[in-house]
């Protein structure tokens, strides 16, 4: 689809795909043009459109479904406070009294019937949406994409399965999905309970140690969106995000090639340095020695939109700050400080990090 | 018929009936989902089976709660009398809990009927 | 009419209200604080709570502040966490629960036309239990150990002794000690809105306050205990590790969001209720008109009441948990706002068929309920289950219930300072500061809140401490926080309103606002409530009843006198209020006042772990009880019956269910029930989520279980044969009781050799743990059984209980019966329940 066609006159398309550290994007806003109901109320009311991390702006068919649900009811629910705010001010300000036999009628027909059928037809409405955007999908049906993302306090570890379920490769902070394609997440904590979320694509669901959880989305429109944990797990939980990619399903594979091919050997004197200094004890990079699992996979970590699961931008300068001291960055991050090391050291490390592709 | 239907009862106790038989059949289609989506129980019934046994079910309360309501509705006199029923009297207390039951018979009505609203939509165990 | 009424000349009046005022008198000094009558508990529980409030207010503007700015660094995540968990526990636990509390306390009695609640010094025990244990909770915060996981205290992080440190005790052993004060105070208002009502006042003519707070102490009555149970096995697994809700040995976190939403679904009506009730008594007033459809408020009330406690899952749509299970929890959620939009338009049909004056309670009031619709509103779009999925713990869900519970209970609880300020000091607070404070809050708090639902839907989420810039969230947040100074600078006006020096009005005018109901005869004056307990024949009686307050005032009504020198007033029919008691009530006393602190400290020496310091108040606690039962409870009165005045003579000393007593045993008892359910569900709960619920572990056998099933049933039925004995003698009924006794404890012993006899280790599995608590808590009730059984063995020697003041006995054995479910439920599940599912 024509990415521009869809852009309305408020708004600027997020066309990047490298270094989408959320700092960087501002007055990004609605892409999409939805229905009237967006003219009417969002571009006045919200000032401006919202953004990659508004359900409002939806770039996925559940969340598509859901601002529809919304601005239907936005509407329906504005219309009946007028009603009733109306009627409260003319109850307090008529001249005349009204019998007590009419103002009987008035709590049957508007406080129960109304509200009965109203709500009947909503909640109809509601009930019949929900196996329709997060349809069934039984195990055997093994044509679908499978991701399996794992909270952890406080990031995120994203493994991309095969069709028979073993893991083709790791990430971490980083969720690249192809754009009109159903991708199943399971859904796993080992620590506390976090809660996967991407607003633009649509609702969240848990992720509860004990429970395996699944949970399906579909990307309609290609972008750089932002997820985030959404229940609280603690003391970074407000700095628990992730970077979402729905790619056009061509570039999607190829970088599903290029990413089962990266490896982190060819800057020598950076690896050497890495694993010297033992960082390889919690992470890994694919290609090289460093097979740690307590932390973040680090393969082609240069790509990555940001430094400590959507806390900084991903650039050199914040990598070392993030190892000198990931606690002054993020309170309680399991990582332990490194500030022993000597500067240049650092900086070097994180020039290879940066580096790695 | 006669004595199918229960005398006029003296109490407070009357004016919950409805509202219990809202709660019954709510814990029952509740735990009865649970139950079978979580454990699978005897893996040869559909969850369709399941569906239309709460069908029934439902309409079993429903058919309890309109009872309760012919009830409220005799003790409210067959709405010989317009509220409010505010007067010092037996009488008046009489019509006051009949209508009042009758009343929460009918909300009563409404919830357990939406109840079937998500028995006719979903039709799978799915998370 | 009037001639029935008494008449008493000027000196016999001057002599009657001589003697009761001293009856009622309230003491100075020192010995002010052992008072236990309504008004003062009344005032202080209010007060208590009302300064709960501001210092949770305190915390959100720290928060307000911390969020005003992306990427501030005013407060830490630490100490922003502790703020937020502390900001909602206190605003739901100290606040919005704990007010009502006060407002039914301290009106009820008056509106009823009784002279005093039955249980007086159980208020006054509820009142100090919550005064020690809100600070206890309040206070933790500035040590830096205050609780930091949330109001909802979801576990795994709030079992991680490492992230939640003490403040999760903290919460889980305060609270639990305010819960039980809750459970007392609805005893104590069931009790007394159901039996204390003033002569005439059939359920058709009660106060609409009144039936809104017994649907709400009902409520109380099955939603706390579940959080009760709930906090039992979460303070197992934090001090001994037994793993009810760590997944690695069987246990689910999940069972405690059901135990906790299960209390807290309800909770938000719980606090609702009551502010609309005052609503219903203030609409009334200020239209000059009786309440139009008075039913209809007693099925919203009634409906509201039981729908609540189906939507508990609408909290956990983003578990997990099947589609159909959540789409039920929907149209439950979806079918509660039908009674919520009667409650609405009952108010507006009123004031349609009246002539409304436009006052300072009415203000807030209205605008309360304009603000409350967009709360309802929300309320039915997030219970709708694919909006939720999105709205679920981001902004819009803070918006929403603050919507809900500001404009549904904080407005109209204001809009009630203001109305009954006059009930209880004889004064008008500000008409011009009350229309400053009411712009002010009204203006702030939309400024504060409405663009919450906006940063909510652009994906902010709940309890971040910080945020990123340039999202979309930046200009919505500092305007909630300009909001929020300007909603607080509203309510410090209101403080000072209230707290300003005041002239006495110039004449005295007991009904300022010319209201209908009962309540408007007090004397703010007088502690005694009712000169004299008049005959109600409406709703509305001072509008109605021609001269009533002067015949109450002179004494005209019953119990005009207090001969006896003791505090007296009339117990009435459930249905039709026909005087059928004098009950004598608990006066002024240090017991209840050293129970509270001695309950209080077995709570916070628990919290630290320090055990022997926990058996030391534990057993201070129970003499305190012990004590106050024996003096304070069913004395055998000088004689049979009494003249209440009017020419009626009426018992003194009931027993059975003509009692409160036996009441508040049946009351108490279903709540503990409701907790001992929870348990049990917890049981069959850990059986569907695991294809084996035992884990191969082996479980109590079914002999030893049989065996206490057995002995507890023939200690229930010594029980019973005791209560038959004793109306024929003394000497069989002690027989029985020792037997029962024995029996018990042979029982006792029996229920702990099942799992201990198989070697079940509580900490291995989750399996063991949850027979090991089932069994505990029977065995716990057991020994309660077995103290209670000793008690009547004394008192029947002592001479206190005989055949025919057998009040003792008689609850005893109400207590038995559910003793004997209990024992029956448990050792039959855990007994046999492994074979069947086997």
């Amino acid at each position: 689809m024509d990415d521009d066609r869809l852009t309305g006159p408020c708004c600027r398309p997020i066309r990047s795909k490298r270094s989408l550290g959320q700092q960087g994007i501002k007055g990004s806003c609605c892409r999409s043009v939805r229905p009237i109901a967006s003219a009417l109320f969002l571009c006045p009311l919200l000032v401006s459109c919202s953004g990659i991390q508004s359900a409002l702006d939806p770039a996925g068919r559940e969340a598509a479904h859901v601002a529809t649900l919304f601005f239907t009811m936005l509407i329906g629910g504005a219309v009946i406070w007028l009603a009733v705010v109306g009627l409260l001010f003319y109850a307090a300000r008529k001249r005349r009294v009204h019998s007590e036999k009419g103002a009987g009628q008035l709590i049957l027909w508007g406080g129960a019937i109304f509200p009965t059928v109203v709500l009947a037809a909503l909640l109809a409405y509601a009930v019949w949406l929900m196996p329709n955007i997060r349809p069934w999908f039984q195990e055997e049906a093994g044509s679908v994409r499978r991701i399996e993302v794992t909270g952890e306090q406080f990031w995120w570890r994203v493994r991309y399965l095969r069709q028979d379920g073993t893991v083709a490769f790791e990430t971490a902070n980083e969720v690249r999905i192809p754009v009109g394609e159903r991708v199943i997440f399971s859904l796993r904590s080992p620590d506390v309970i976090h809660s996967f979320w991407i607003p633009v694509l649509g609702g969240k669901m848990d992720m509860i140690p004990g429970r395996d959880n699944q949970l399906t989305l579909m990307a309609e429109k290609s972008g750089t969106y932002r997820g985030v944990c959404a229940e609280f797990c603690g003391s970074s939980h407000a700095l628990m995000a992730f970077t979402v990619l729905a790619m056009e399903p061509q570039d999607f594979e190829a970088w599903m090639a290029a990413r089962q091919g990266a490896s982190g050997a060819e800057d020598v004197e950076g690896l050497a340095l890495f694993l010297k200094q033992g960082c390889d004890g919690c992470h890994a990079i694919s290609g090289t020695d460093a097979r740690g699992t307590i932390g973040p996979d680090l393969t082609a970590f240069g790509e990555r939109g940001s430094v400590g699961a959507g806390t900084l931008e991903n650039v050199e300068d914040h990598i070392a700050r993030f190892i000198r001291d990931p606690g002054a960055i993020k309170p309680e991050a399991r990582m332990p400080h490194f500030s022993m090391l000597p500067d240049a050291e650092i900086d070097r490390i994180a020039a290879y990090l940066k580096g790695l592709r | 018929m006669k004595s199918v239907i229960p005398r006029e009862v003296e109490s407070l106790w009357t004016l919950f009936t409805a509202p219990t038989v809202w709660a019954l059949h709510f814990i029952v289609c509740y735990a009865t989902v649970a139950i079978f989506c979580a454990r699978g129980l005897a893996s040869d019934i559909s969850f369709d089976t399941i569906r239309l046994a709460l069908a029934i079910f439902t309409l079993l309360a429903l058919a309890i709660i309109v009872l309760s309501a012919y009830l409220a509705w005799r003790q409210w006199g067959f709405g010989s009398g317009d509220p409010p029923h505010d007067a010092p009297t037996r009488k008046d207390r009489r019509y006051f809990q009949g209508f009042a039951t009758l009343l929460l018979s009918g909300l009563s009505f409404v919830a357990v009927a939406y109840m079937a609203i998500p028995l006719m939509f979903i039709a799978e165990c799915q998370p | 009419m009037n001639e029935e009424l008494g008449n008493f000349s000027p000196q016999e009046r001057a002599a009657q209200e001589e003697r009761l005022r001293k009856v009622w008198e309230t003491p100075k000094g020192i010995r002010y604080w052992t008072s236990v009558n309504n008004s003062q508990i009344g005032l202080w529980y209010g007060v208590t709570a009302f300064a709960f409030m501001l210092f949770a207010g305190l915390l959100a503007l720290l928060m307000r502040l911390q969020l005003a700015v992306p990427e501030n660094d005013l407060i830490s995540a630490d100490l922003f966490n502790q703020a937020f968990t502390l900001h909602g526990t206190v605003m739901m636990f100290l606040f919005a629960v704990p007010i009502f509390e006060a407002i039914a306390i301290f009106l009820l009695p008056s509106m009823l036309g009784a002279r005093e609640l039955p249980f007086p010094r159980l208020s006054a025990f509820g009142f100090w239990s919550f005064l020690i244990g809100g600070i206890f909770v309040c206070g933790s915060i500035f040590f830096n150990a205050a609780p930091n996981a949330g109001w909802f205290m979801y576990p795994p992080l709030a079992t991680d002794e490492e992230y939640s440190g003490i403040g999760a005790d903290i919460w889980l052993l305060g609270l639990s000690f305010i819960e039980v004060a809750s459970i007392a105070a609805a005893v104590e208002i069931i009790v007394g809105i159901m039996k204390c009502r003033a002569p005439g006042m059939r359920i058709n003519l009660m106060p609409m306050f009144a039936w809104y707070l017994l649907i709400v102490a009902g409520m109380i009555l099955f939603a706390f205990p579940p959080l009760i149970a709930g906090d039992i096995l979460f303070e197992m697994e934090r001090m001994f590790d037994w793993p009810f809700f760590d997944a690695e040995r069987g246990g689910d976190p999940l069972l405690w969001q059901h135990l906790f939403w299960i209390f807290g679904h309800p909770e938000v009506y719980i606090i609702f209720l009551p502010a609309i009730a005052l609503m219903a008594m203030i609409v009334p007033t200020f239209s000059q008109r009786p309440i139009v459809g008075y039913s209809w408020i007693v099925l919203a009330a009634v409906g509201t009441g039981f729908l609540s406690f189906g939507l508990w899952v609408h909290h956990m749509f983003a578990t997990g948990l099947p589609q159909i299970s959540l789409a039920f929890f929907s149209a439950a959620s979806e079918a509660v706002a039908i009674p919520t939009a009667v409650q609405i338009f009952v108010f507006i049909a009123t004031m349609l068929a009246g002539r409304v004056i436009f006052s300072v309670p009415m203000l807030f009031g209205a605008g309360g309920l304009i603000i409350f619709v967009i709360g309802g509103l929300t309320g039915v779009m997030v219970a709708l289950v694919p909006f939720d999925w999105q709205a679920h713990d981001t902004y819009f869900v803070v918006a929403h219930l603050h919507y809900v519970l500001i404009g549904g209970m904080l407005f109209p609880v204001v809009a009630g300072i203001y109305y009954y300020f006059p009930f209880f000091t004889g004064k008008k607070l500000s008409d011009f500061w009350g229309k400053v404070a009411f712009w002010l809050m009204f203006s702030g708090f939309n400024i504060a809140f409405f663009p919450m639902h906006f940063s909510g839907l652009r994906g902010m989420p709940r309890r971040v401490f910080t945020y990123p810039e340039g999202i979309g969230w930046d200009w919505f947040n500092l305007l909630s926080t300009v909001g929020a100074f300007i909603f607080a600078a509203g309510v410090a006006t209101l403080v000072i309103d209230i707290l300003r020096p005041k002239h006495r009005p110039h004449e005295r005018n007991l009904n300022p606002w010319n209201s209908g109901t009962l309540e408007w005869t007090n004397d703010p004056q007088e502690s005694w409530g009712m000169r004299s307990v008049p005959i109600i024949t409406s709703r509305y009686p001072l509008w109605d009843q021609p001269d009533l307050r002067r015949n109450i005032e002179e004494g005209r009504y019953y119990l005009p006198d207090a001969k006896s020198g003791e505090r007296e007033t009339l117990v009435t029919s459930v249905l039709d209020a026909e005087p059928i008691q004098c009950l004598r009530v608990g006066g002024l006393s240090y017991v209840t006042i050293i129970a509270a602190i001695a309950l209080g400290g077995v709570f916070i020496a628990l919290t630290f772990h320090w055990w022997i310091m926990t058996i030391g108040f534990a057993i201070i606690t129970f003499i305190a009880i012990i004590v106050w039962l024996w003096t304070g409870t069913a004395p055998i009165p000088e004689a049979p019956e009494i003249d209440v005045g009017l020419g009626l003579k009426l018992p003194i000393y009931v027993s059975g269910p003509a009692s409160v007593g036996w009441w508040a045993m049946f009351i108490t008892m279903v709540g503990d029930g409701t907790a001992f359910a929870s348990l049990i569900f917890g049981y069959f709960f850990y059986w569907t989520i695991h294809e084996d619920f035992t884990a191969a572990v082996p479980g109590p056998g079914a002999f030893w279980p049989i065996m206490a099933l057995v002995f507890f049933v023939v200690a229930w039925g010594l029980t019973l044969l005791a209560r038959e004995f004793n109306n024929k003698g003394a000497a069989g009924a002690r027989m029985a009781l020792v037997a029962a006794f024995t029996v018990t404890v042979a029982a006792s012993v029996a229920g702990l050799a099942g799992p201990y006899l198989h070697g079940m280790d509580p900490t291995a599995n989750v399996y063991p743990a949850t027979v090991w608590i089932l069994a505990i808590w029977t065995v716990a009730h057991a020994a309660v059984g077995a103290i209670m059984q000793l008690y009547c063995l004394a008192r029947s020697f002592a001479g206190k209980m005989t055949a025919e003041y057998d009040q003792d006995i008689r609850n005893v054995a109400l207590y038995w019966h559910f003793m004997a479910v209990t024992a029956v439920v448990t050792f039959g599940v855990i007994g046999l329940f492994p074979m069947v599912s086997a």
